[in-house]
């Protein structure tokens, strides 16, 4: 009986490590690495030099300030799920989130970072009349996802009375398109609002929101749909 | 541990992960990737991944380091194999042969690393086999595809992945 001991890949560990042989080696290679602890110590060897060497080779680079946060926040109170169809996606949403509770003045600076970059004081005179009722409010920043347009940003207001709303910086919807909102609870999202608008602009929600719903915008049909077909551009908890 | 926290579903252990490697993790990923937006949504990517994966980390096959730079490098892979053009990565293929030992270097996380005991290993190494660890490493390639790329028969090419890696071994790892 040929046993792992009687033929170590040993010559295949520095390619294993480097992730350079072919599949059917490197399923081999795998295999024997289950069963053999001498191999799997000589692997992890080859591995420290490699990505050691590695660090050293690295850009010169500073990552984004607000990475950590994002990284941080997005797995704050969530839960770990792998998206692999609609439903499941949707309830990534609560997973891939940035929920941040930001105080009026931040908000405030959200408005003028939207506008300073050479929009129209239009969309000022939008974003201003939108927070006029934050005063005693809450606002809730949605966080971009992975297919968010550059610069895309949002965030949920939900002022002490009357209906919440969405103050969005979003690129026009293509021809035939429109932004939709979604208020989810549980796994289950429900339309909430449509805009073809661009820039700055707000969507009312239709849905009712409570704590602990998630709230995210999405690229629909311009009719609006029923049901989401696409992955969020943005996203946040409440 | 660190990694424990993690596991037991700790984001603060997970920023306190990002303190401590994340910024050589993105210098990498910005290496391997064709724009600083792409090397932040993979770096993204990866802590997610090592959120997901922490419980299955086991302390006595690797350093934390370690495992962490490789989940980053394996997500950058897979960016590039299934949402970048491979055509993107050329640059990083023509560039490669330099890669390891290029004076782009984070002083901050040299000093950490023993760099210079790092750039020297990497310097001694044989030109041909420093190339093909870079292509390997850097440009994600297979021995089968770097054989083909530089017409380098597949024997050549697996030997100096070998030997290359194994000099390295021997003079940056401690033996436990």
């Amino acid at each position: 009986m040929s046993t792992a001991e009687e033929r170590h890949p040993t010559e295949d560990l520095p390619a294993y490590a480097l992730g350079a042989l072919d599949e059917a080696e490197r399923i081999a290679v795998a295999a024997h690495l289950e069963t053999c602890d001498q191999c799997a110590h000589d692997l992890a060897q080859f591995e420290a030099a490699l990505y050691e060497a590695a660090a050293v080779g690295a850009v010169r680079a500073d990552p984004p300030r607000d990475l950590r946060t994002r990284i941080v926040l997005q797995h704050r109170g969530a839960r770990v799920v792998r998206a692999s169809d609609w439903g499941a996606r949707v309830r990534e949403w609560f997973a891939r989130p940035v929920p941040l509770a930001v105080p009026l003045a931040l908000a405030v600076l959200l408005v003028v970072s939207f506008v300073a970059v050479g929009t129209a004081r239009r969309e000022a005179d939008t974003y201003s009349q939108a927070l006029a009722g934050v005063a005693d409010g809450r606002v809730v920043a949605l966080g971009p996802q992975k297919n968010a347009p550059a610069e895309a940003r949002g965030a949920l207001v939900i002022p002490r009375s009357g209906d919440p709303y969405l103050v969005l910086k979003l690129s026009s919807p293509p021809t035939g398109k429109t932004w939709e909102a979604w208020v989810i609870k549980g796994q289950r999202p429900t339309a909430a609002g449509l805009s073809a608008s661009g820039g700055v602009f707000t969507i009312v929600l239709s849905a009712p929101i409570d704590a602990g719903d998630v709230v995210a915008v999405t690229l629909e049909p311009a009719a609006g749909s029923s049901a989401p077909t696409a992955d969020p551009v943005l996203a946040g908890g409440t | 541990m660190l990694v424990e926290r993690i596991a037991g579903g700790d984001a603060e252990a997970l920023g306190e992960l990002y303190d401590r490697y994340g910024r050589v993790a993105f210098g990498m990923l910005y290496r391997m990737l064709p724009s600083p937006e792409a090397a932040e949504e993979v770096a993204q990517d990866a802590f997610h991944a090592v959120w997901q994966r922490a419980g299955s980390y086991r302390s006595d096959r690797a350093a934390v380091r370690t495992w962490l730079l490789a989940i980053c490098r394996n997500a950058a892979i897979d960016w590039r194999r299934t949402r970048g053009k491979r055509e993107e990565s050329e640059v990083t293929i023509d560039a490669a042969a330099e890669l390891l030992s290029d004076s782009k270097v984070d002083e901050r996380v040299v000093e950490a690393l023993r760099a210079e005991r790092v750039r020297t290993a990497v310097a001694e190494l044989p030109a041909e086999q420093r190339d093909v660890l870079s292509l390997a490493f850097w440009g994600g390639y297979s021995q089968s595809e770097i054989a083909a790329r530089t017409n380098t028969p597949l024997g050549t090419v697996k030997s100096r992945v070998r030997l290359g890696l194994t000099k390295l071994r021997e003079r940056l790892v401690d033996e436990r």
